[in-house]
């Protein structure tokens, strides 16, 4: 069918997004080779480690018990820290760790790691245990995946190694070590009850606030089965029968281009990266899908969908648009959703002035450049001092970050939307972009900003008049 | 009188937080201060995101970035590195080298790597030390009170006291432990002044991480005690503490100063408030101010009104262990039996209470706990409540579900009081949501 609308920016849809090779050694994944993963500057670094993105991808498996092979820190600081929910089992909410002593550090803790394994096989029953390397364990050169072997042939459940402790490099490569151990012990381990000739599988998308529920509405209106969903809000078994799908989506995730990748080299399923970031990138995914799929009826039942969805968005977002028409936003995410974002701004008619590529590959900056204007300032790197002057200097009317930088804006009282793991609101799909809009509105409009920068009456006055 | 374990190979919801944080959280309440933790990223990242979803405020803290190379070849590398870029771009007053379990197991010897940095930058004016803070001993309570240790030794050192000094007998040192919010350093440093004492808190969180916006955002920290009154406490008359942890820090400055200490393990209820308040009126002569005369009226009022609702009623703490010394005592006035006390580390305060303490995690807490009325604990334990169909009283490090707590008030008249009103109105939710369903059920 060619009467697809080109999404602003995003190259010819009919062809999968797949330049060039992938290469293995950089972090995240298709990063040219011009750009390694930069070694993280000693005393002005920032970001999590790659065990945290390792947990990142496999938490939202939520019937899966996840173990943390270390001292207890690792786990204590980090279990219930993702906005990621669950509509059923809550197993992954549970803190694992077996919590090395020093003596188990100087003797060695592969035994508390197998009587761990049991402990929760035995009490909590789940489908599978996910076993994650830390720094300490790493060092003193436990072999985790033996002691997982080991314990998965006598339990008869999957206990899968995770071996990305936190000093291998960044949250990035922790999330594609992850997807690693998708695809070495996870994938193609099961069938699906039922053959579904149109399932599509979701990597890379965590139902950070519901988000996935969104999208999977949409799709299971355009008649699309999601097939698997890697990993949010997931079953640990739809995740082994993933290699049934006819196509993948990687939804704004470099770090797992690697294991759509590696997919269609290894079970021939076609994929694309997409976004359910803004009504357009939302209507671009799911034709990309339906194309994907090869089924003509399906087609044409996304393109009415989309048509009615978008006609009806724009209705409701006339009250917010009038208001948010030529604001100024500076944009600080992660990589990737940079450019999934901005379309969704751009919509609203938002000008982003300022857009962090800290963790960008130039493929992603090549992205945010089609949907930026030219006069845009990108933030290199650098932390929450570099992203004040850059909101001071262009006049930006809000800022939209992570949560990690929402106190900073607090203290220098610039209106704040948060639009990373932690937040509570779920901006994917069409009413996603409403609810983006009316967040966006209530944030700016706040008295508080008033209020905040009106000084006391005793600080007004020069003087005290008698 | 005995402290306990489950048996159980692995650690099931964990109650306890690395000692690293507690490191971070010390410094947070110095002016002017950069934590830098010497470890790989996450050992930064996770403590950060923890302390600002906590405190929601901001948290200076930096890391030497540590990867797998630099552990095995040279890791002050960057850890040099990691120094001069914060002294370069930031030009803190203060510099606290936090050791992880990582620098720990590999061997690195960082200490005698910042003496010689220090030497040959001539690093002066400053103050900067370092501790070991590896994650598999203690807590966070030990971390806190460690670094503060540490901090003290430094101030000593870099004032050259050799036991003589000017003593102002009118200035008391605080040094409150790393249970207490911002709300009960702000409230215990009034109260100490209000009889007549100059008052400084080492260290001084109640003006870092109470919520302001003095001059906006800073990497380093904003509020808390500068340096110059940090130098200048060494002159004071007196230590007091709060939480045994805060004993041995009490302990350097009398053995390095003569400095007399005296040390309040618990903080919280009526007992605890009066002895703290009888204290000061015997060391300043001062009668009590009418305030606090009027705030213990209250407080005995409230628990009156209150006693109906805590009659039979049976809770279960998960805290770290001064924390559970000082929420026991007050459990024990207002007559609530105490199904189980759990603690992350093992600490003689503990192992002399006079009831039984575990040594576990929440799930301890949910398994010792079951029937109990009232659970409380961290944030983290609101799921386990649940399960057991107790109330939820957040307490401790860290609570994300509610505003405001870093202010909450335990200490003195007042924070009984108001600890008290909030657990029994907990309790009355619970009740009439008990009620509710029944007669739904019905
Ligand atoms: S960097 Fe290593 S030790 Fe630190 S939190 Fe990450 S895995 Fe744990």
């Amino acid at each position: 069918m060619k009467a697809l609308i080109l999404s602003e920016g995003v190259d010819d849809p009919m062809e999968p997004i797949r330049k060039e090779e992938f290469d293995d050694q950089a972090c995240g994944s298709q990063a040219p080779k011009s750009k390694p993963c930069p070694r993280p500057k000693p005393g002005e670094a920032a970001g999590g480690c790659s065990f945290d993105g390792a947990q990142i991808t496999l938490l939202p498996i939520m019937d899966a018990a996840h173990l943390v092979h270390g001292p207890v820190a690792c786990a204590g600081n980090s279990w219930e820290s993702r906005g990621s929910l669950s509509s059923g089992p809550t197993l992954s909410q549970y803190g694992f760790a077996t919590d090395l002593s020093n003596n188990d550090i100087i003797f060695g803790g592969e035994k508390k790691l197998k009587d761990s394994i049991d402990y929760i096989a035995g009490r909590f029953a789940p489908p599978a245990i996910f076993v994650y390397a830390t720094c300490v364990t790493a060092l003193i050169g436990e072999d985790m995946d033996a002691v997982c072997k080991e314990a998965s042939g006598r339990l008869g459940i999957p206990v899968v190694p995770v071996n990305g402790p936190g000093f291998v490099g960044s949250k990035n490569l922790g999330n594609r070590l992850a997807g690693d151990a998708l695809l070495q012990y996870v994938i193609g381990t099961g069938e699906p009850e039922q053959e579904t000739p149109l399932g599509v599988n979701l990597i890379g998308e965590y139902n950070i606030a519901g988000e996935m529920w969104e999208i999977e509405k949409l799709m299971n209106q355009a008649g699309i089965t999601l097939l698997s969903r890697i990993t949010g809000d997931a079953r640990y078994k739809e995740i082994t029968w993933a290699h049934r799908a006819k196509a993948n989506m990687v939804v704004c995730s470099r770090a797992l281009l690697g294991l759509a990748k590696q997919m269609e080299s290894k079970y021939g399923i076609p994929y694309f990266e997409g976004s359910f970031y803004g009504a357009k990138e939302t209507t671009y995914s799911l034709r990309q899908m339906a194309y994907l799929l090869n089924d003509r009826e399906m087609e044409r039942r996304v393109d009415r969908l989309t048509e009615r969805e978008e006609n009806r968005l724009s209705h409701d977002l006339r009250p917010y648009r009038k208001i948010l028409k030529g604001k100024k936003a500076v944009l600080y995410t992660g990589g990737v959703k940079s450019w999934s974002v901005i379309s969704a701004l751009k919509e609203l008619g938002i000008q982003v002035v300022g857009v962090g590529t800290n963790k960008s590959s130039d493929e992603d900056v090549q992205r945010i450049a089609d949907r930026v204007s030219d006069d845009t300032e990108y933030i290199p790197e650098g932390g929450a001092s570099r992203i004040i002057k850059t909101v001071r200097e262009r006049k930006a009317d809000i800022m939209i970050a992570g949560g990690r930088n929402m106190y900073v804006a607090m203290k220098e009282q610039i209106p704040f939307v948060d639009i990373n793991q932690e937040r509570h609101k779920a901006y994917a799909g069409y009413e996603g972009l409403l609810r983006l809009a009316k967040e966006l509105v209530d944030s700016l409009d706040n008295p508080i900003w008033r209020l905040a920068s009106s000084p006391a009456p005793w600080d007004k006055e020069d003087s005290y008049d008698r | 009188m005995t402290v306990k374990r489950r048996s159980k190979p692995v650690s099931v919801n964990p109650l306890k937080i690395g000692q690293s944080l507690g490191g971070i959280l010390a410094m947070q309440g110095c002016y002017r201060a950069m934590p830098i933790v010497h470890g790989s990223q996450g050992c930064s990242a996770f403590p950060k995101a923890l302390l600002t979803r906590h405190f929601r405020e901001p948290i200076a803290v930096q890391t030497s970035a540590l990867q797998e190379m630099d552990v095995i070849f040279d890791a002050n590398r960057n850890l040099e590195e990691a120094i001069n870029a914060v002294l370069s771009k930031h030009r803190p007053d203060i510099i606290g080298i936090i050791g992880t379990e990582l620098t720990d197991v590999a061997g690195v010897d960082y200490q005698s790597m910042l003496k010689s940095y220090k030497r040959e930058r001539n690093m002066r004016g400053g103050l900067a030390f370092s501790v070991t803070l590896p994650d598999f001993r203690g807590s966070l309570e030990s971390g806190f009170s460690v670094t503060v240790e540490a901090m003290i030794d430094e101030l000593i050192q870099q004032a050259g006291l050799r036991g003589q000094r000017n003593v102002n007998s009118r200035q008391i040192t605080l040094l409150p432990g790393s249970y207490l919010t911002p709300g009960d350093v702000m409230e215990l440093k009034e109260i100490v002044s209000s009889f007549g004492f100059e008052v400084i808190a080492l260290p001084d969180i109640s003006t870092s991480l109470s919520g302001h916006l003095l001059t906006g955002f800073s990497p380093l920290t904003r509020g808390g005690v500068p340096l110059d009154s940090m130098l200048q406490s060494l002159q004071s008359g007196l230590t007091i503490a709060f939480g045994s942890s805060m004993e041995r820090p009490a302990r350097r400055l009398h053995n390095a100063l003569g400095t007399p200490y005296k040390v309040f393990q618990s903080t919280m209820g009526l007992k605890a408030s009066d002895e703290l308040f009888h204290f000061l009126h015997q060391i300043s002569g001062v009668p009590v101010p009418i305030r606090y005369c009027w705030q213990r009226e209250n407080l005995l009022d409230c628990m009156l009104d209150a006693h109906f609702q805590f009659a039979g009623m049976s809770a279960v703490a998960a805290l770290e262990p001064d924390h559970i010394c000082s929420v026991s005592s007050w459990l024990e006035e207002l007559g609530v039996e105490q199904k189980a006390l759990v603690t992350s580390c093992e600490t003689t305060a503990v192992a002399e209470m006079e009831r039984d303490v575990w040594v576990g995690d929440l799930d301890d807490a949910e398994v010792l706990g079951s029937g109990a009325d009232l659970l409380i604990s961290s944030s983290h334990g609101m799921a386990g409540a649940e399960r057991i169909g107790a109330a939820h009283l957040p307490a401790g490090f860290p609570i994300w579900n509610e505003l405001g707590s870093y202010m909450n008030v335990s200490v003195g008249y007042r924070g009984a009081m108001e600890w008290t009103n909030k657990a029994g109105n907990q309790l009355m939710r619970r009740e009439a949501e008990h009620r509710e369903s029944s007669i739904r059920h019905r």
